[in-house]
C-alpha cells in the first residue's frame, strides 16, 4: 500500500497526537463495536459490496480492513487473548505511520453508503465503525485537508464552501422576480424551517424555486432563517462529534427561536442522516420540533391532496436513490410516489432502494480533491447499472449524488441529463384558477 | 487467509514467529501452553520448541458438508492463544467454504490445486456429515459435486483426517431419526487413511488446535479412544472433573432448576445431566476463553460428544430413567447466548466509560492550525 500524502502540517506545530488519537479510538469502542468485530468470520461478503473495491479490484479497500487501526486497538487492549499476548510483546501497535497510510481508506475510499453493512452475514455495522474510526483520525492528524478546510469554513462562516447569506440574498431575489412569489424569510410560528446546502445555493438554484412554488400551491406555511441556513454537517464527514454537535447547535438554535414546528434538511445525504438521525446524540437531547427530508415532505402533502400536477413526463426516466435517504433512513417508497405523479415511462434501475450502488462522492469523499480518481472509479458501478436501462434523463434527490452523477456521466461521455425530483414535481404544478391569481395580484 | 501461498513448506515455524516480531521467550511460553493443554509433562517443552521449530506448515483443505458452521463459528470465536497463531501463521488454509474469499470456480480451483501440489502430505478436516453412497447424492452438493464424490477425491491424497464436531465424527444432528439424507460420518467412509474424531456440537476450540499442534509437533496424531478421539482431551468424563462431583458423592442432588439446592450449587444428574457417560474437555477447558461452561452454567450437559446424543431420549430425563423426546433444552440455550452476548458487551461498556473522560475535545481553532 502507497502512503498517502498526509496533511500533516510540521510536526511540531500540530495539536494532534498519536495519543491524542489513541484516546479517541477507545472513547469509540462501545458494546456494539466489540461485538462486531469479535463476530467477523471474515468472508469477505462486505468487500463483494463496496464499489470502491469492486471497482479498483484492490484488496486493501475491503471495507473490514479499513478499520484495522480500529480493530488493532480493540484486540489488544479489550479482549483477553489481547492483554495476553500484550505481556508477550505480540501485539502489532497503531503507529503514525500506519494512520498516515490508512488515512485514504478510511477517508478516500469510504462513502459510508452502508451496503457492507447491509450485507454483512453476522451484521456489522461496519460503516458506522468507519464513522467511529474517522473520530480518531481526526484528532491524531490524520484528516484529508479539504475536510478540515470544509469543517474550518462551516464553523465560521456557516457554510463549507464559505458561502454567506448575503449570496443567498441574490438567489431570493431572482426567485422572487421570476415566480412573483415572496421567499419568506425569519417568519416565526411557520410549519416549516427550510434548511439549504451550499451546493444548492450555488449549483441549483432551482432547487429553492420549486420549494417556493410548491409550498404556495399546497398552501404550506414556510421560512428560511438568516440565523442559520446550511445544514450540511462537515463535522460528520470528518468525523468528528465537537464539531458536528456545534454545527447540529445551530440548526437547533435556529428553530427554537423561529418557534417553528418542523425542520426541513436540505437536499444532501449526509446533512440528512446528520439532522435526523444523529443529531439529538450529539447535542444530547431530543428536538422540540420533527426533522424530515423535503421528499418525505412532498409525499405527505401528496398523500393529503395537496399538489395537484398536470401532464406528465414522457422520457424514459430512472431514479438513483441515495444512499442515506433509502438504505440508512428507508424513505423509498416516497420517491415513487412522487415519480408516479409525473413520469409515465419510468425504470428501476435493476438494483434500487435498500440495494442500491452509491454514487461514490457522499462521506466527504467530494469534499477531498485528492480522492477524485477514486470517486470516478467508484462511479464505474453507477454507470454500469445505468447502461443497462438507459434512460433519457436521471432523477435524484441529493445534491452531492446529483453533481456526481453529472460530473461522471460528463467525464465518460454520456449524454444524460439529470434533474432533481423537487423541480421535476414543481414543473408540473396545476397553474393556480386566474380568478384566484387575479385575487391574489391585488 | 494465505490462500495461494507459493511454497507453504519452506519456513520452519520458528523463523516465521520471528519474522512477526515474536521473541525467543515469547515462543517458550506458547510451547508451554501448548504442552500444558496436551496434558503433556512440563519436561516436554523443550522438545515441543525443538519439534516446532523445525517444524513445517503443512497444507490444510478443510470441507464443510451437511452441518451448521457451529463448528468453524467455535474455532473462530475462540480466544484460545492458538488459534490466530495455528490458522494463520503455522498452517496454510489452503481451502476453507465458509472462510475464504474466493468463490465459484476460483475456489475449487484452489482446492483442486492445493490437492494437487501437496498430495500425500495435507491434512484433511472435515466438518459435517455427508449422505452415505447409497443415499441419493443429490441431498448435499457443492459445485454440483456430491459430498460424497469431493471426501472421496479428497481422501486420495490426504495424509490425515481429522472430523471436526459430532456430525463429521458420528453422524450428528443430520443423522437424527429418521435420517432423511442418509447422512454417516466420516469415519463410516473413510477406512484407509488415519482418521481422528474432534466430537463435540460444537467441539472445544482449543481441543481442535490442540490436534494441530501435536500434529505439527510430533508429525504424528496423537493417541486416539476406541471412538478414535485424541486421549488427551477425552480422556476423561465430564463427570470425572466435574467440580459438582462433590455434592453428587454425598447424594445431594438438585430437583428442580431454581430449588434451593440448584441455588447451593448441588450435582444435577437428576435434571438429566449426561455427564456420567460424556468424555470431553468442557470441566477442564472450559468455554469463552476459560469463562465457564454449561454445568457451571447451571444447566446439566447433553452429552454432544458422544455418539447419538441427537437421539438418546430427553436432555433434562435423569440417565437411569427411561427417556422420551424433550424440547424446553431449546429454550435454555437461547438465553445461554443472550447472557455471553450481555457480558461482552458490559465489560466493553466499563471500558468505555473511563476512555470517554480521556478523550479531549476537537476545536476548530487547532484545526484551523492544520490548514
Ligand atoms: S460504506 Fe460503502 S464505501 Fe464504505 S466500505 Fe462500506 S460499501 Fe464501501
Ligand atoms: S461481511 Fe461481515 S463477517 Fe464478512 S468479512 Fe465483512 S465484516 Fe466480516
Ligand atoms: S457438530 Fe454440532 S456444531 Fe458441529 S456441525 Fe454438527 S451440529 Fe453443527
Ligand atoms: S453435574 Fe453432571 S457431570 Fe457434574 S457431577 Fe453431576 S452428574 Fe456428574
Amino acid at each position: 500500500m502507497s502512503a498517502t500524502p498526509s496533511s500533516t502540517g510540521s510536526p511540531e506545530s500540530s495539536p494532534f497526537t498519536l495519543e491524542r488519537g489513541l484516546a479517541a479510538f477507545r472513547a469509540e469502542i462501545d458494546g456494539p463495536v466489540a461485538a462486531f468485530f469479535s463476530s467477523c468470520v471474515h468472508c469477505g461478503v462486505c468487500a463483494q459490496s463496496c464499489p470502491f473495491y469492486l471497482e479498483t479490484g484492490d484488496p486493501k479497500y475491503t471495507p473490514i480492513l479499513k478499520l484495522e487501526p480500529l480493530r488493532l486497538i480493540w484486540a489488544a487492549e479489550f479482549t483477553l487473548l489481547g492483554r495476553l499476548k500484550g505481556f508477550l510483546g505480540l501485539n502489532k501497535q497503531v503507529t503514525d505511520e500506519m494512520l498516515s497510510e490508512w488515512e485514504e481508506l478510511i477517508y478516500d475510499s469510504c462513502s459510508m453508503c452502508g451496503r457492507c453493512s447491509l450485507v454483512c452475514p453476522v451484521g456489522n455495522d461496519i460503516q458506522a465503525m468507519v464513522r467511529k474510526t474517522r473520530e480518531g483520525m481526526v484528532a491524531s492528524g490524520h484528516a484529508p485537508e479539504g475536510l478540515i478546510g470544509a469543517s474550518v469554513r462551516a464553523v465560521q462562516t456557516g457554510s463549507p464552501m464559505g458561502l454567506q447569506w448575503k449570496t443567498l440574498q441574490v438567489q431570493i431575489n431572482h426567485i422572487e422576480t421570476s415566480t412573483g412569489l415572496t421567499v419568506p424569510v425569519d417568519q416565526a410560528g411557520v410549519d416549516y424551517l427550510v434548511m439549504l446546502s451550499s451546493m444548492e445555493v450555488i449549483n441549483f438554484p432551482e432547487y429553492l424555486e420549486a420549494i417556493t412554488r410548491i409550498f404556495d400551491h399546497a398552501g404550506v406555511s414556510w421560512t428560511l432563517s438568516t440565523q442559520c441556513f446550511e445544514a450540511t454537517n462537515a463535522g460528520i464527514q470528518i468525523g468528528n462529534k465537537d464539531v458536528a454537535a456545534l454545527l447540529v447547535q445551530r440548526v437547533v438554535d435556529a428553530a427554537v427561536a423561529l418557534g417553528v414546528k418542523n425542520v426541513i434538511s436540505p437536499e444532501c445525504g449526509h446533512a440528512y442522516t446528520a439532522i435526523r438521525w444523529e443529531g439529538p446524540n450529539l447535542i444530547g437531547r431530543p428536538y422540540p420540533f420533527h426533522a424530515f427530508h423535503i421528499i418525505e415532505v412532498l409525499d405527505q402533502l401528496r398523500a393529503a391532496g395537496r399538489i395537484k400536477t398536470e401532464g406528465m413526463e414522457t422520457d424514459r426516466l430512472s431514479l438513483h436513490d441515495p444512499c442515506n435517504l433509502a438504505r440508512k433512513s428507508g424513505v423509498i417508497q416516497q420517491q415513487r410516489n412522487l415519480m408516479d405523479l409525473v413520469a409515465e415511462n419510468f425504470i428501476e434501475l435493476k438494483e434500487h432502494g435498500r440495494f442500491q450502488w452509491c454514487c461514490g462522492a457522499g462521506g466527504g469523499v467530494s469534499s477531498n480533491e485528492r480522492a477524485e480518481p477514486l470517486k470516478l472509479a467508484a462511479f464505474k458501478m453507477k454507470k454500469a447499472q445505468i447502461e443497462e436501462v438507459e434512460p433519457e434523463r436521471m432523477v435524484t434527490m441529493c445534491a452531492t449524488c446529483r453533481t456526481q452523477l453529472e460530473e461522471g456521466l460528463e467525464h465518460f461521455n454520456m449524454d444524460i441529463p439529470v434533474v432533481g425530483l423537487t423541480e421535476l414535481i414543481a414543473e408540473h404544478l396545476v397553474e393556480r384558477e386566474p380568478a384566484e391569481q387575479a385575487e391574489g395580484a391585488t | 487467509m494465505r490462500v495461494f501461498e507459493k511454497n507453504p513448506l519452506e519456513k520452519g515455524l520458528a523463523e516465521r514467529l520471528r519474522e512477526h516480531g515474536v521473541s525467543r521467550r515469547g515462543f517458550l511460553k506458547f510451547c508451554a501452553a501448548t504442552a500444558s493443554m496436551m496434558a503433556l509433562p512440563p519436561a516436554m517443552i523443550p522438545a515441543i520448541a525443538a519439534a516446532l521449530e523445525r517444524a513445517r506448515r503443512p497444507s490444510v483443505i478443510w470441507l464443510s458438508f451437511q452441518e451448521c458452521t457451529g463448528c468453524t463459528e467455535s474455532l473462530t470465536r475462540s480466544h484460545a492463544p492458538t488459534v490466530e497463531d495455528l490458522i494463520l501463521d503455522l498452517i496454510s488454509l489452503d481451502y476453507h467454504h465458509t472462510l475464504q474469499a474466493a468463490a465459484g470456480e476460483a475456489a475449487e480451483a484452489a482446492r483442486e490445486q492445493a490437492m494437487r501440489d501437496n498430495h500425500g502430505n495435507y491434512l484433511l478436516i472435515v466438518d459435517g456429515s455427508l449422505p452415505g453412497p447409497d443415499a441419493n447424492p443429490g441431498y448435499s452438493t457443492i459445485a454440483g459435486v456430491s459430498n460424497y464424490a469431493m471426501l472421496m477425491e479428497a481422501v486420495e491424497g490426504a495424509a490425515a483426517v481429522i472430523a471436526v464436531g459430532t456430525c463429521a465424527a458420528f453422524g450428528g444432528l443430520p443423522a437424527a431419526a429418521p435420517n432423511p439424507t442418509g447422512a454417516v460420518s466420516v469415519m463410516d467412509l473413510v477406512k484407509d487413511r488415519p482418521v481422528v474424531n474432534v466430537s463435540g456440537c460444537p467441539p472445544v476450540p482449543m481441543v481442535i488446535t490442540g490436534v494441530l499442534a501435536h500434529f505439527l509437533t510430533f508429525g504424528r496424531l496423537p493417541e486416539l479412544d476406541e471412538y478414535h478421539r485424541p486421549l488427551a482431551f477425552f480422556g476423561q468424563s465430564i463427570h470425572d472433573r466435574c467440580y459438582r462431583r462433590p455434592f453428587y458423592d454425598k447424594g445431594l442432588f438438585a430437583e428442580t432448576f431454581d430449588d434451593a439446592g440448584a441455588r447451593a450449587g448441588w450435582c444435577l444428574y437428576r435434571l438429566g445431566c449426561k455427564g456420567p457417560s460424556t468424555y470431553n474437555a468442557c470441566a477442564t477447558m472450559r468455554w469463552n476463553s476459560g469463562t465457564s461452561w454449561p454445568i457451571e452454567a447451571g444447566h446439566p450437559c447433553l452429552g454432544c460428544a458422544e455418539p447419538r446424543f441427537w437421539d438418546a431420549g430427553g436432555f433434562y430425563v435423569p440417565l437411569s430413567v427411561p427417556t422420551g423426546p424433550a424440547q424446553d433444552y431449546l429454550l435454555a440455550a437461547g438465553a445461554l447466548g443472550a447472557v455471553v452476548g450481555g457480558v461482552v458487551a458490559t465489560s466493553a461498556r466499563g471500558r468505555v466509560k473511563a476512555e470517554a473522560a480521556v478523550r479531549q475535545p476537537v476545536t476548530v481553532e487547532e484545526l484551523e492550525q492544520k490548514l
